[in-house]
């Protein structure tokens, strides 16, 4: 029987995530990387690497979507598409009985209100680093320790501070004075999560909050966090095995849907100019 | 003669003024640190020596600032719009509106023709509504805070920043420079950034003239240039700026003696 391939690829702002999954769904390969300034050539990259883990050729995959704030930087995509519509699909397939998915990246948060499967509203937050991974790596950075390891730290906190900064600026400086005042790191660490929790449960109060609810994003990686939303929307939050890959294995699923349809109306599939090879950053349009 | 303390300890400086029989006798500046306790010792004590007065010469004591709580020798705390009110009255007794630009925060106070608040409003939940924002961008520039306003009023084309955020102001501000953006367009961009903040802030009190600018940041003359512009008025800077809530607060103690 002869097999047909799609693959996803997600430009984010601050990680580029790439999924092959073949026609029932199943997923042969992902790869993540951070993103930098290159998109093109990283694109390219993660899209090599995709394709050597799967044991595939550009010419196997039969449709490449694109989604993230770099879709357009995917000189080889064959369509772009928002990422909520990713995010949406993606979730829903890891959790069918999804009804709020949470997304916190590196530059933003967004809330989605999903019923079966489909995107009904969402909430956005991206003008502020507050309540985005920014917030977290900035915090991390001052105090001289790796992001991965805030969760683990947090996670031996006895009693947590109250950290009131809406701002991650002052909450650096707030953290500095905590910790100088002689308050353990784990407690400190505690608070910054509960601070991010409580600020994430209020953007997406309006969406209504009830079971399931997944979370997903780079920050659902760091278990003080998932803990922390946990005790601020009083539900249990689902993580999926990879968080990051929601987009990118939505867009990769969107793609087959898309490729299904336009079979099923006996019209060839339109896919772009497949520029994997030749495309660099310093290509000129 | 009796000497009266004012003590302003604020998130990034500390400023102590003696006053006594109406004049400024002494006034001292250090940075604030991250021990407030320490740096309200430091102050008076060395406030103290310049002016060449002991503690006992001291009739009362008004500390104010968010660290106002950590100065022993006060005899009373005083919320610090209440001190700039009194401060700039007794410099600029004809000013309705002061915009007073501090370390972390920006308030904007308007005064009735006593010299009290009549409205007022505090921004203190974001960076790039402080001039704490200079700060940062100043530091990605790799070039001294005092320099930015100077170097900002040589742009002729300042750059848009799409971000109201000091953190993603700071990635933007580094891009730039990647792109070989002039410096002076960069400082330009932040500075007009902070002017629409500052001047929405002064929408909501209602803007009276004539107008003044107190705190750090009316140190910076860019600064000064750019809310100018946005704001179409003139604006007042004292010749000491920084010291204007300190001096309220000696001034209050003066009162507060003599009243009780």
């Amino acid at each position: 029987m002869v097999r047909i391939y799609f693959a996803g690829i997600d430009l984010g702002s601050t990680m580029t995530k790439i999924v092959i999954i073949n026609d029932d769904e199943q997923i042969l390969a992902y790869v993540v990387h951070h993103t930098g300034a290159e998109h093109r050539h990283l694109a390219n990259r993660v899209m090599e690497e995709g394709l050597a883990e799967a044991s595939l050729s550009i010419d196997d995959i039969s449709f490449v979507m694109a989604t993230g704030y770099g879709r357009i930087n995917v000189p080889f995509a064959d369509r772009q598409i928002t990422e909520l519509s990713c995010h949406a699909r993606g979730v829903a397939s890891f959790f069918p009985n999804v009804r709020l998915a949470i997304d916190i990246g590196g530059q933003d948060a967004k809330g989605l209100k999903i019923r079966d499967g489909k995107l009904l509203d969402f909430v956005m937050s991206d003008k502020c680093a507050a309540g985005t991974g920014r917030f977290l790596e900035v915090i991390a950075a001052a105090l001289g320790i790796e992001v991965e390891d805030l969760g683990g730290i947090s996670l031996r906190s006895k009693q947590k501070v109250s950290v009131s900064s809406t701002c991650t600026v002052f909450a650096q400086q707030e953290v500095v004075n905590h910790l100088s005042a002689g308050v353990p790191l784990e407690d400190v660490v505690a608070g910054l999560h509960d601070a991010m929790a409580s600020r994430t449960a209020r953007m997406v109060q309006r969406l209504k909050v009830e079971p399931d609810v997944v979370f997903t994003g780079g920050v659902a990686k760091n278990a003080g966090v998932v803990k922390a939303l946990e005790e601020n929307l009083r539900c249990p939050v689902l993580v999926p095995e990879e968080p990051l890959l929601s987009g990118a294995l939505g867009a990769a699923l969107l793609g087959k849907e898309h490729v299904l349809k336009a079979l099923a109306r006996g019209e060839t599939i339109q896919t772009g100019e497949r520029r994997l090879d030749r495309a660099t950053f310093f290509e000129k349009e | 003669m009796s000497y009266y303390l004012g003590i302003d300890i604020g998130s990034s400086t500390s400023k102590g003024v003696i006053t006594g029989d109406g004049d400024v006798i002494a006034q001292h500046l250090l940075l604030s640190g991250v021990n407030y306790r320490l740096a309200a010792q430091k102050l008076v004590d060395e406030l103290l020596a310049k002016a060449g007065v002991t503690r006992e010469d001291i009739a009362c004591t008004v500390a104010t600032g968010q660290g106002s709580a950590n100065v022993e020798l006060a005899d009373q705390q005083i919320a610090d719009i209440r001190c700039c009110a009194r401060g700039i009255y007794s410099i600029y007794p004809s000013v309705r509106t002061v915009i007073d630009v501090q370390g972390q925060s920006t308030q904007v106070l308007r005064l009735n023709g006593e010299g009290q608040i009549a409205n007022f409003v505090v921004s203190e939940k974001c960076a790039s509504g402080s001039g704490r924002f200079l700060d940062i961008i100043a530091n990605v520039l790799q070039i001294k805070l005092e320099e930015v306003g100077p170097l900002s009023l040589k742009s002729k084309n300042p750059v848009t920043f799409t971000t109201g955020c000091a953190v993603f102001g700071e990635s933007e501000a580094v891009s730039r420079v990647a792109e070989g953006v002039a410096r002076e367009d960069i400082v330009a961009g932040v500075h007009q950034a902070l002017a629409e903040k500052i001047s929405s802030l002064v929408g909501k009190v209602g803007m009276e003239e004539r107008c003044a600018i107190t705190g750090g940041g009316a140190l910076n003359i860019g600064l000064i240039s750019w809310v100018e512009r946005k704001l179409g008025v003139e604006l007042l800077v004292p010749p000491e700026p920084q010291f204007v809530t300190a001096l309220g607060a000696a001034i209050m103690a003066e009162d507060t003696c003599k009243d009780g």
